[in-house]
């Protein structure tokens, strides 16, 4: 395994890694080791470029509708000022059906992603900087008050009508105020604890008001959050956020542009329950293939069917540099697969013409075996976050007081890490391709604490956990050699909540509990189903939830993997996160000082400009690392996502690239500018 | 007899209704209930739901209701034909499992078809020639059939196929004709890809009726009437056919009160396995997401099936055995 480790060498990575804000492009152009293995190449892709292309070109069939009078020509469909992408290779040509594999309705993500040209700004390849989305220009006010959007003059939703700043007005009105459809406001709209406000100024500008500075407003637009993932994600699958949406068809649904009466009676005429259920589907892009959409491709055949078929969007607001409207791919058909395994097969007989949803890491070496006869090649793309498998110690924990204050107690939580041979997880696990270490992210995140911070008190030292845990006057062991309660003499025992997941997170958490063995500690791994899991942790009476730590590298964007922020998921517990959402009107003050401490540091972020916010970051992450409120295993790797199978026949595919939340693995890498050679 | 079939009928009416009861109270057994689910799996792509979001989710599916209201409100809907809607696959739960009803039943007819053409004639062959080398031969391969679990076959029969062809087994269309509309082209690709899962299908219940077959055949053939049918100088062919056959068909015409609830979900297991689009994963995947409506069809349509089919089976055996009419009379 060693061998296999240096082959990859990743040690490169991380002495060429420094946390500063453009380390990450840096550290990926002197990784040479890892561009050898072939396996892990550099962070590439398209390119934004400013120059506008005076000529513009379309594929032939939508020539064929021009020609035929069925669609205007194809400067008039794009926006004056399109965005102007340069592929990363060569200019592509058109044509051809991108296969891809789905596992059910509820994979919609699957699809959402790969639209993610539809957010109104987004990051470059690295994931580090942000750059023009829909929004061809943003601008943050000196005080942080005010957040401005200029939109692109002339720019076309995918029926051809116009998309404008009313279609804002229209979201921000008519859907997100409604209560029947935004049941309550979202965080993301609010400042200091007030919400702000969404103004029009003129048919291209919109313009978002608060009352408090509001420094990370654009990471929030171009990050995936409720205001700024996009309407691919945001308004499918029941929600209603995304900051704008199609005013000009929507309107036929809603009880204000004619009655609700009438609007009931459409509803339950197509079958609906309510006109509200109504609007759910006909908002909804993966259901809806009559939808107007900003997307590269748009749905013709549901998710709901057994293929998930996108047909390109001729009104796609992308070009190449050459002029050539985006994308180069006819459409794609995801094939409804029943199992993991059913994708994997199909993935190594080249029946997918990338994929790198729902691949297996550990199934790695069958899948290099396999790469001629399936006529593909593999790419491995490492994550940000600190640990694919981090231990969330529930900090709130009440229905066994004995438990509980331990979980409190620092010492006692140092000691369950040191407990954990890290190298033995990630041979076993991620065939020797992660990074072991706590729960901070990489080096090359300008949140980073810095490298020592990975290793403090996460490196396997029985001798020192034993000392802590005979210190916290848990000496007396039974027969066994598990340590014993201090109140009944009962063996104590520290329950895993583990689901069956993106990993195979129960037999992670079963090795922990082996390695635990020599600390005396009985780590009883809890089994769960995903929905009963997340629910018992929504009562607070589990001790750990065993899960990944994915987005926490952005951690004022996705803090819920990493503090008790996020009222919907109760794994810090969840009166603590109660207590922080409404600012202590509700839930439950915490007592532990710096874990108050770092909750403020948290929310004061939003007021800061960039260079401050990222050192309170990183000083927030000491705090959090010294004091282990999460354990972190094993990290930076390609488990989630990260191992991409491309056809030979595609180009322009990237040697490497982001997987991370905020940069919608494969979104960033702008698989419109894929395409297929033969 | 009439009064017996209409009192079958009548309890199979009741029955009907127990079922639709017991899978109603059985599906809102686990705790939480789709909408929890739906809330577990948008945090697992990282879009969290908002506690309101999800108390209005639950208004509009009804779920804060007492059992009794949803059960009532659900059948209701029913006798008006109407199965509800799916909450995952938000399509109405009848198109939802027509789309595969189809290709179930093709599946598990051509597998029946398969077990019962290679079942009838091997076991009755095993009996005649008892301890032949043929029946030695037909034994082992009938015991490593019901040994071996037939998802493990599937998996056999799958790597063999990938290694040697390349192929992915799995699936009922090439990945050109999935999409491809209904026609010759079509139709032909499905009688490529239907063989392979239909036999790995059939396996295991032929080799379990290759013995049931030869066990019932060998306690007729020591009945005195076939010696005394031999003695009356009978054809050997028409001797076995005409009557020790006959007899030891009964237990198969009892096995249709299982066949038919096989036929609409096909087999699970081997359905997950080969990926094969048949109703099967997609109970099982309405469980896991606590899918009410559509798993509660399912389940529904299931027992349903088990009823008919028990009702069919009667009639069936008191065709092919007189005795039991005259039982009855």
């Amino acid at each position: 395994m060693t061998s296999r480790r240096r082959f990859l060498g990743y040690g490169a990575f991380m002495a060429a890694a420094t946390p500063s804000a453009e380390a990450l492009a840096q550290a990926v152009s002197g990784t040479s080791q890892f561009a050898a293995s072939g396996l892990v190449g550099t962070l590439n892709g398209a390119v934004q470029s400013a120059a506008i292309p005076t000529k513009f070109a379309e594929a032939p069939q939508l020539a064929e509708l021009v020609k035929a009078g069925k669609l205007p020509p194809v400067d008039q469909r794009i926006p004056s000022e399109p965005l102007v992408l340069k592929p990363l290779d060569e200019i592509g040509k058109y044509g051809g059906t991108w296969r891809r594999a789905f596992i059910g309705p509820s994979d919609g993500e699957n699809g959402n992603r790969i639209m993610a040209t539809d957010k109104l700004l987004f990051w470059d390849v690295t994931g580090s900087k942000i750059v023009p989305g829909v929004a061809r220009a943003w601008d943050l006010s000196k005080d942080g008050k005010t957040t401005t959007l200029t939109l692109r003059k002339g720019m076309k939703w995918g029926d051809g009508s116009p998309f404008t700043a009313d279609d804002f007005i229209f979201w921000y009105e008519d859907l997100y105020q409604n209560k029947d459809i935004v049941p309550a406001p979202i965080p993301d709209m609010s400042a200091g604890g007030k919400p702000g406000r969404m103004v029009k100024i003129d048919d291209v500008t919109v313009q978002f008001q608060f009352d408090s500075p509001n420094y990370l407003f654009p990471s929030l637009l171009a990050g995936d959050t409720l205001i700024g993932g996009g309407q691919a994600v945001r308004q499918s699958t029941g929600n209603t956020y995304a900051a704008y949406a199609p005013a000009k068809y929507l309107k036929q649904f809603l009880p204000k542009y004619s009655s609700e009466a009438e609007v009931t009676r459409r509803a339950k005429e197509a079958g609906f329950e309510s006109w509200v259920r109504a609007l759910h589907v006909k908002k909804d892009w993966q259901l809806n293939p009559e939808l107007p959409t900003l997307g590269p491709w748009r749905t013709v055949r549901p998710i709901n069917t057994p293929t998930w078929t996108m047909e390109r969007n001729p009104y796609f607001y992308v070009v190449d540099t050459s002029g050539n409207q985006l994308p180069y791919i006819d459409s794609i058909v995801m094939t409804l697969a029943e199992d993991i395994e059913v994708v994997n097969l199909r993935a190594m007989a080249g029946e997918y013409d990338l994929q790198e949803r729902h691949i297996d890491l550990q199934k790695l070496p069958v899948i290099l075996e396999n790469r001629d006869r399936g006529k593909y090649d593999v790419h491995l793309d490492l994550a940000y976050n600190g640990a694919d498998t981090t231990l969330h110690v529930n900090l709130d924990h009440r229905a066994d007081p004995v438990v509980g204050k331990l979980l409190k107690t620092a010492d006692f939580r140092r000691a369950l890490s040191m407990g954990i041979d890290r190298d033995q997880m990630n041979d076993t696990f991620w065939l020797g391709l992660g990074t072991p270490g706590s729960s901070a992210p990489a080096e090359a995140m300008p949140e980073s604490p810095g490298p020592e911070w990975r290793d403090k008190w996460s490196k396997l030292d029985i001798a020192q956990a034993n000392k802590l845990l005979d210190g916290l006057g848990l000496t007396k062991k039974d027969s066994q050699g598990f340590r014993l309660r201090p109140d009944n003499g009962q063996r104590l025992i520290i329950q895993l909540l583990a689901v069956k997941s993106f990993m195979d997170w129960p037999k992670h958490a079963e090795m922990i509990s082996q390695h635990w063995r020599k600390i005396g500690i009985y780590g009883d791994v809890k089994e769960a189903e995903r929905g009963l899991a997340f629910q018992r942790a929504m009562t607070g009476d589990h001790h750990v939830f065993v899960w990944t730590n994915g987005g926490t590298e952005l951690l004022y964007l996705y803090p819920t993997w990493a503090l008790p922020t996020d009222v919907t998921s109760g794994v810090y517990g969840i009166e603590y996160a109660r207590w922080y959402a409404s600012n202590g009107a509700q839930g439950t003050k915490p007592e532990d000082p710096l874990l108050l401490k770092v909750l403020e540091m948290l929310k004061s972020g939003n007021g800061m400009e960039q260079e401050a916010r990222d050192k309170n970051a990183q000083e927030i992450w000491k705090i959090m690392v010294d004091q282990q409120f999460s354990i972190g295993t094993v990290g930076q790797s390609p488990a989630l996502m990260g191992v991409r199978l491309a056809s030979r026949r595609l180009a322009n595919i990237p040697s490497r690239a982001c997987i991370a939340q905020h940069c919608r693995t494969p979104g960033t890498s702008h698989p419109e500018t894929w395409f297929f050679k033969t | 007899m009439i009064a017996f079939v209409i009192r079958r009928l009548l309890l199979g009416l009741v029955t009907v209704w127990l079922i639709s009861v017991l899978s109603f109270a059985i599906i809102q057994l686990p705790p939480g209930d789709f909408v929890s689910a739906y809330i577990a799996q948008q945090a697992a792509s990282g879009s969290p739901v908002s506690a309101e979001a999800a108390d209005a989710m639950r208004q509009e599916y009804g779920l804060g209701r007492p059992f009794y209201v949803q059960y009532g409100k659900w059948l209701g809907r029913i006798l008006h034909g109407n199965l509800g809607e799916s909450m995952e696959w938000r399509r109405p739960v009848s198109e939802v499992i027509g789309d595969r009803i189809w290709l179930t039943l093709l599946l598990s007819f051509a597998a029946l078809v398969i077990t019962w053409g290679l079942a009838l004639p091997i076991g009755i062959y095993s009996a005649v020639r008892q301890y032949s080398w043929g029946d030695y031969l037909f034994t082992l391969v009938g015991f490593i059939g019901i040994a071996v679990p037939n998802f493990l076959l599937a998996l056999i029969v799958m790597y063999f196929a990938f290694r040697l062809f390349g192929a992915s087994v799995g699936g009922l269309f090439s990945s050109e004709m999935m999409l491809a509309p209904w026609g010759w082209p079509k139709f032909w690709d499905l009688m490529k890809h239907l063989p392979l899962p239909a036999i790995i299908l059939a396996l295991g219940g032929t080799a379990q009726l290759i013995r049931i077959m030869r066990a019932n055949l060998l306690d007729e053939l020591r009945r005195p009437y076939v010696v005394t049918a031999r003695a009356k100088g009978l054809s050997e062919t028409k001797v076995i056919l005409k009557y020790p056959v006959r007899a030891a068909l009964n237990p198969f015409a009892s096995n249709i009160a299982y066949l038919f609830p096989y036929l609409v979900s096909g087999s699970i297991i081997i359905s997950i396995v080969l990926g094969l689009p048949t109703v099967g994963p997609l109970l099982v995947k309405a469980l896991v997401a606590q899918d009410m409506f559509l798993a509660g069809a399912i389940v529904l349509l299931l027992g349903v099936m088990t009823v008919i089919g028990t009702f069919i089976s009667d009639l069936v055996l008191m065709w092919v055995e007189p005795r039991l009419r005259h039982q009855m009379d």
